[in-house]
């Protein structure tokens, strides 16, 4: 009797743990989330499928290069599929991917999902590498700027970072590489050594590219932070109530405005990653990093169908998932979300 | 008559009460400079406030009453331009740095604000708000500061102080939220406490809640209590003192039974009349003062509320009436006062 009443309240318990996992609001909100993107996705891989049908060319011509004959190309054709309609191809692909095959390369015999693998390790590396960077540059300068508005700092750095938003990666890029490449040789101008073969390698090679992904973001994120501090400090109750309690005009702009105007800075990162995710392509190119964007350049221009829709549904995923995680931090950074989605 | 200067009462007259003033206003001028133009929010106030006393400022918006409380507190913004004297026990604190006046505020002289729904920081614990304002001024740690954090919510009657500690401000009502409020602005046993519309935004039985645990906490503590508010019936229930302001100027001050049995100045008289009374007739429509609020930008020759005035004479408007002592505690600036009983 004992027993089973030991193991009814197990059970319950055990029920009322999944009850409260599958009640918490962060879960309930990463389920629904990761369900909307679907049709997001599905949309995604359709749009990019037609477009790379519209380009001229196909996948046969490209890999035999411009010496082949119509024979070799028309056989070579049949060999990829390439002479079934369109909606047979991308049916075949869709059903691939719904049970879990992404296919395989049209130009190599290694599967698209291997690529991806073996690829996407470096991108991602970039890009938080230059997120860090980013964080680490402009939360002190904003708020050096926040401190004396329309001082010398704030408007030097007003200065330096239009230039920074203004000019364009691919300029930037080369301009960094002439300098800190060639001219000092401080870092290589192309190459990648990998995270598990060398950590001071792999930093010397990843970090010139890094802050030509940071450049700008650094300038956009500074003016932001520093107008959204500026506001705080002057228009809001709370810094008045902590000046009326003595607290010092640093703390104020530290422990109390920072806070507040990183729930402002965390929507702009959230539309802003889907921009990055882009840069990274091209300097990826510039540097010769094998990431998954140096991948997507090659695949275009071999008209590679299975790697190009890979890689374009990685890259949706990585957005549907970055945004996810933006919405999850504002309930970590304000407490009225957290509570209202507690509530709901 | 001649004799006084045509920029209005250019030599202030002796206002003071008691033995020995806690904090001592002389001449108060507060400008503030713009290209558009220059305001002048307070035009040469002068009054003293004794240990425990409670003076209560009363006026409409636009007359200064926030201006000099802020001045008070030191809390104005840079374009505003500070003349006269502030002395705290003989100190003045006009013109001081800003780390000497960091020193002061919250430790001599806290204020209690008019909006709870906004003073407070959203992303930061209400227990950490009232701790800050602790540890800015008194040498403690982090665990007596909490201590003595729960000890000021008891003292603002918080019931369970120990939870309330941990929790958002957007978790507690509005008069939850002032007595916050009023815990902070007690944190360091300030020698006066400053109310600017503190009970404006809560509805009217939280209003008597807050009005009457000010006056109990005065008791326990000591603390003058300067109330600024634009209701002169809150003034007559709580207050032993009452000056009215009218741009920028002091135009009537007296002990409130006092003021009450006889009205002096047609402006006061005019505030009086727009209080609802119980025995107003329904649907009878409210006095209302007549024209608008006057344009601080230019200072006026004549009496400021002359354009508003039923008692206007042709003097009123060439000349502004100082303020001045006509009986004993009672001070007005009016050419034409109603007398003893009259005009009720």
């Amino acid at each position: 009797m004992s027993t089973s009443a030991s193991v009814q309240s197990v059970s319950r318990s055990g029920s009322a743990f999944a009850r409260r996992l599958a009640g918490s609001p962060a879960l309930r909100l990463s389920g629904r989330r990761l369900l909307s993107a679907i049709p997001v996705l599905w949309g995604v891989t359709l749009l990019s499928f037609l477009m790379l049908n519209a380009l001229p060319g196909d996948a046969a011509s490209a890999l035999l290069g411009i010496n082949a004959t119509p024979a070799e190309i028309r056989s070579f054709s049949i060999k990829l599929h390439l002479n079934e309609p369109l909606w047979t191809r991308y049916g075949h692909w869709l059903a691939g991917v719904l049970t879990g095959n992404l296919g395989t390369s049209l130009a190599s015999p290694q599967s698209v999902a291997s690529i991806i693998g073996q690829r996407l390790p470096v991108t991602l590396e970039l890009v938080i590498y230059a997120l860090i960077i980013t964080f680490v540059v402009s939360v002190p300068l904003a708020v050096l700027c926040a401190r004396w508005p329309r001082g010398v700092i704030d408007q030097s750095s007003l200065v330096l970072s239009m230039a920074s938003i203004s000019v364009a990666p691919y300029v930037l890029g080369l301009f960094l590489v002439i300098l800190f490449a060639v001219h000092w040789s401080i870092f290589p101008a192309i190459g990648y050594t990998s995270l598990g073969a060398s950590v001071a390698g792999n930093l010397h090679t990843m970090t010139l590219p890094s802050i030509v992904l940071a450049i700008p973001l650094i300038g956009f994120y500074t003016r932001f932070l520093r107008a959204d501090l500026v506001e705080q400090m002057q228009s809001e109750d709370y810094v008045v109530t902590a000046r009326a309690k003595g607290v010092s005009e640093w703390r104020i702009l530290t422990r109390h405005a920072l806070r507040n105007s990183f729930i402002g800075l965390l929507t702009v990162i959230g539309l802003n990653l889907a921009t990055l995710i882009g840069a990274t392509v091209i300097v990826e190119e510039i540097f010769s990093l094998p990431g998954i964007g140096f991948e997507l350049l090659n695949a275009i221009s071999n008209r590679d169908v299975p790697v190009v829709e890979g890689i374009v549904l990685v890259f949706g995923i990585a957005v549907v998932l970055a945004n996810l995680a933006t919405d999850l931090l504002y309930g970590v950074l304000d407490p009225r979300i957290r509570h209202v989605r507690a509530r709901s | 008559m001649a004799s006084a200067t045509a920029a209005g009462d250019a030599a202030p007259p002796d206002v003071r009460l008691g033995p020995s003033p806690l904090l001592e206003v002389s001449d108060l001028r507060v400008t503030f400079h713009s290209r558009a133009g220059n305001v002048y929010a307070v035009q040469g106030i002068s009054f003293s406030i004794e240990p425990g006393q409670t003076l209560a400022i009363i006026g409409e918006s636009g007359s200064g009453k926030t201006v000099s409380a802020q001045a008070m507190m030191a809390i104005l913004p840079r374009t505003a331009h500070v003349t006269g004297s502030i002395r705290f026990n003989g100190e003045e604190m006009v013109g001081r740095s800003e780390r000497e006046l960091r020193d002061y505020r919250g430790r001599c002289v806290a204020m209690v604000f008019q909006n709870p729904e906004r003073s407070l920081n959203p992303t930061m614990r209400v227990g950490s708000q009232i701790a800050e304002a602790i540890t800015t001024h008194l040498p403690l740690d982090r665990k007596q500061a909490h201590e003595r954090a729960i000890e000021l919510l008891r003292m603002v009657r918080i019931p369970a102080p120990e939870r309330r500690f941990y929790e958002y401000p957007h978790q507690l009502s509005g008069g939850m939220r002032q007595r916050v409020v009023i815990a902070i602005a007690l944190a360091c046993g300030p020698a006066v406490l400053i109310a600017d519309e503190a009970t404006t935004a809560l509805d009217v039985t939280t209003q008597a809640q807050i009005m009457d645990l000010l006056l109990d906490l005065q008791e326990e503590t000591g603390t003058a209590l300067l109330m600024i508010s634009h209701d002169l019936g809150l003034a007559a229930s709580y207050a032993e003192d009452v000056i009215v302001m009218y741009a920028g100027k002091v135009v009537e001050r007296a002990p409130t039974k006092e003021l009450f049995a006889g009205v002096r100045m047609p402006y006061t008289q005019a505030l009086l009349d727009a209080i609802p009374r119980i025995d107003t007739q329904p649907h009878v429509l409210l006095p209302v003062i007549g024209g608008r609020p006057p344009d601080l930008s230019v200072i006026p020759a004549g009496c400021p509320f002359a354009p508003r005035c039923p008692e206007v004479q042709q003097d009123c408007r060439d000349q502004a009436p100082p303020l001045k002592q006509h009986e004993p505690e009672r001070w007005w600036a009016c050419w034409h006062p109603y007398r003893k009983g009259a005009g009720q």
